[in-house]
């Protein structure tokens, strides 16, 4: 089940038409009688009162589909090869929600009316470029810890006085004209206002991945308009985003005012500068994402922490991994991040139910129908999954509130895994409130 | 500093009032190669790269070092691909993006500079923040325009040394720059992709008959980034120096920067 990260190719082509508007992915790009191939199939397929969603190749690759608005198709193509057998389930997992992504995206940045009611394909053609940045981000995934994309819970951060940043947030934001405003440090959200978690989750998810590419690039403040693919598709907002230090950006989403300017010279320095140490805090709490006062257990490799209610979550991967005496030799922290994820995917595509997403649309409900026949062959609702590998063990488990995954040492005796899970999970729970 | 040093300046500035000051007449150009500068630069500098600062930082220096901060808002025009994103994090010491990503809003990037006046031998910290904004974003919504005029110091015109199109237009920039509306702006112009010569498409005639026209000073950029300050130097000096030619003129022969002019947190 442990696929190796393949490239993946992202096709994009009216639904009507079947004209090409881009290419992205994979440095070498699919034939054009491909391109035409696979549009040509979902097409006969459409004719034949078919929705063809997703198929896999004969080298092992896949390939999956999806309209949206009836206007606009996107096609993954991800290139298998060297991918164990059995694994196609959980890529098709995370290629279902990349295309989900991209859609999502290409809305937030050019709004739903102009893909929607396409009267110039080479003129959208030419707009849909600004949509690259975000794309390229999306498909290359480059940024350690980062799983929001694939989980579409927001990538947290607890601080080590939450109560102080709460406040200032608030008040920021409500300085601005706003009602959203959050604070992400290390690309992660450290706090935010109430609306902000009102948001749709895809939509709080691809914000901090816009956020983040705006905050590596370095610069000290934007001015972005953006539309809200959920909560307004068809009328910008203004993200402002301002950078207080580096690794730690504050922003807020408004209306025409106040000017980039005047909540710079105006806001930025009233509300921030009393706390700058309190920041700096925050800072070192890096990518581990949980203050020092939580302590984990011996053998934990990596978690993955979700609260299925605010629909948000810490993870880390212990560095350097922690390993006792006698064990074999440690993971790289990249591989440990591999494996989270693949663990994961493993256990949300097989074992434990989604969470039902507002926008999840009937091809992806008939999607999960597969799944939830899967599911439907046990006659419970399986609580908590386990799998020993040589690399390490993994365990899974879900509560009415939570969701958490853990990689442990494969020193760590299997019977005991189950104890260090639900230990770990009631200590942070205990420790943050989480 | 000496009596006759300050009256001196005040005379040139008031000769050539609105001109462009002869380059190096203001600054010191080429401070950063002279041992007295290392003191300051090293406060913009981490590991011999340049610091990144946030928002609620600024360069430090020792309590009896007292350096005034003067603050500038510039704004970066030209068409989509031209380099103005390349521009802005070249001069900020930052990763230059080797794709062209459009830019989909506005994005401003600070850059401190130190400087030294000729005359008086004062030093500044010039807190340079470029404004940059995507040409097609700019395009599609209306209210970016504005807020990047808003109480805006200067503007660099890009062309790109592989655009003849880019270069035909700088005259119609300009003039909608020149406009009473805007008020006083330092203009200047920047050529970028100069490492491209194998494309180029703009001679260094067609440069030099551009600079009689108009008498803005044209710089030229591109090419590898060196570690060193070297390849930002002329152009941080050259707007430098302008901004504050500009702020004394305005401000008349006897008048200083008041506005915005921070004195540095110790
Ligand atoms: N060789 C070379 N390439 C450059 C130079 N300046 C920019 N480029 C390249 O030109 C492309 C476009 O540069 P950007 O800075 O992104 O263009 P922009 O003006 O910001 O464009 P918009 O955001 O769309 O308005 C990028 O691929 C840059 O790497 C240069 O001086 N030399
Ligand atoms: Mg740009």
């Amino acid at each position: 089940m442990m696929l190796q990260d393949g490239s993946t190719q992202l096709l994009c082509l009216t639904a009507s038409s079947g004209v090409p508007l881009f290419t992205r992915g994979a440095s070498k790009q699919l034939p054009f009688s491909v391109i035409g191939s696979l549009n040509g199939v979902h097409m006969f397929g459409g004719g034949q009162e078919v929705v063809l969603s997703s198929c896999e190749t004969e080298g092992g690759g896949k390939v999956v589909w999806r309209v949206f608005q009836d206007s606009v198709m996107l096609i993954a193509v991800s290139g298998g090869g060297h991918r164990a057998p059995g694994s196609s389930k959980e890529e098709e997992v995370c290629l279902q929600r990349l295309l989900e992504n991209v859609w999502n995206c290409m809305v937030l940045v050019l709004g739903q009316d102009e893909l929607v009611n396409v009267r110039n394909v080479e003129r959208l053609k030419r707009d849909l470029r600004s949509c690259f940045s975000l794309i390229d981000q999306l498909l290359e995934e480059k940024q350690e810890g980062i799983l929001g994309t694939l989980t579409h819970c927001a990538d947290s951060l607890v601080p080590p006085n939450p109560s102080l940043l709460q406040e200032a947030v608030d008040g920021f934001a409500q300085a601005a004209d706003s009602e959203f405003g959050c604070l992400i440090v290390h690309g992660r959200i450290a706090t935010a206002t109430e609306k902000w978690w009102r948001l749709a989750p895809q939509e709080v998810v691809l914000l901090s991945a816009l956020i983040r590419s705006l905050s590596d690039s370095g610069s000290a403040s934007c001015d972005y308009p953006v539309f809200l693919p959920q909560g307004s598709p068809t009328v910008a907002h203004r993200l402002l985003r301002f950078q207080l230090l580096p690794g730690a950006d504050v922003c807020v989403l408004c209306g025409p005012t106040p000017s980039l300017h005047r909540a710079e010279t105006g806001l930025v320095g009233r509300f921030w500068s009393p706390l700058v140490e309190t920041l700096r805090d925050c800072l070192a709490v890096g990518e581990r994402c949980l203050p020092g006062s939580v302590s984990l257990r011996p053998g934990v490799l990596a978690l993955l922490l979700i609260n299925r209610e605010t629909r948000r979550s810490v993870s880390c991967v212990r560095t350097p991994p922690h390993h006792p005496l006698g064990d074999s030799p440690s993971l790289s922290k990249a591989r440990c991040w591999e494996l989270l994820k693949l663990f994961y995917i493993f256990s949300i595509s097989r074992y434990f139910t989604q969470e039902e997403t507002p926008c999840v649309s009937p091809e992806e409900r008939a999607q999960r129908g597969n799944s939830e026949d899967f599911l439907l062959g046990f006659s419970h609702q399986p609580q908590q999954c386990y799998l020993v590998t040589e690399e390490c063990k993994s365990y899974g488990l879900q509560t009415a509130q939570h969701q958490l995954f853990l990689l442990l040492s494969p020193s760590v005796p299997t019977f005991a895994l189950r104890t260090a899970a639900t230990q770990t999970l009631s200590d942070i729970t205990a420790a943050t409130g989480f | 500093m000496s009596a006759r040093g300050d009256a001196s300046e005040l005379a040139s500035f008031t000769a050539d009032m609105a001109q462009v000051p002869p380059p190096g007449s203001v600054v010191v150009s080429d401070w950063h190669r002279c041992k007295d500068s290392k003191e300051y630069f090293s406060k913009v500098l981490h590991k011999k790269r340049r610091k990144n600062f946030g928002l609620l930082e600024s360069p430090v220096m020792p309590p009896h070092v007292a350096v005034d901060t003067v603050h500038y808002k510039i704004f970066i025009s030209g068409k989509s691909g031209v380099g103005k994103t390349a521009l802005a994090a070249r001069l900020a010491g930052l990763n230059i993006p080797n794709m062209h990503h459009e830019t989909t809003g506005i994005e401003t990037t600070v850059v401190y500079w130190p400087v030294k006046l000729r005359e008086s031998g004062r030093v500044l910290f010039f807190r340079l923040q470029l404004w940059d904004c995507g040409e097609n974003a700019l395009r599609r919504f209306d209210h970016l325009l504005p807020s990047c005029k808003e109480q805006v110091d200067a503007v660099l015109f890009l062309f790109s040394f592989t655009d003849r199109t880019s270069f035909d237009d700088l005259s119609n920039q300009i003039a909608k720059w020149t406009e009473s509306s805007v008020g006083r702006v330092v203009k200047l112009v920047v050529g970028t992709k100069f490492d491209l010569f194998m494309h180029c498409d703009v001679s260094q005639r067609d440069v030099r008959d551009f600079q009689e026209t108009w008498s803005l000073p044209v710089l030229r950029t591109g090419g590898e980034v060196s570690d060193g300050l070297g390849d930002v130097a002329p152009l941080l000096n050259c707007l430098s120096e302008n901004l504050w030619h500009q702020d004394c003129v305005t401000a008349g022969p006897a008048g200083q920067r008041s506005q915005q002019e921070t004195v540095t947190v110790l």
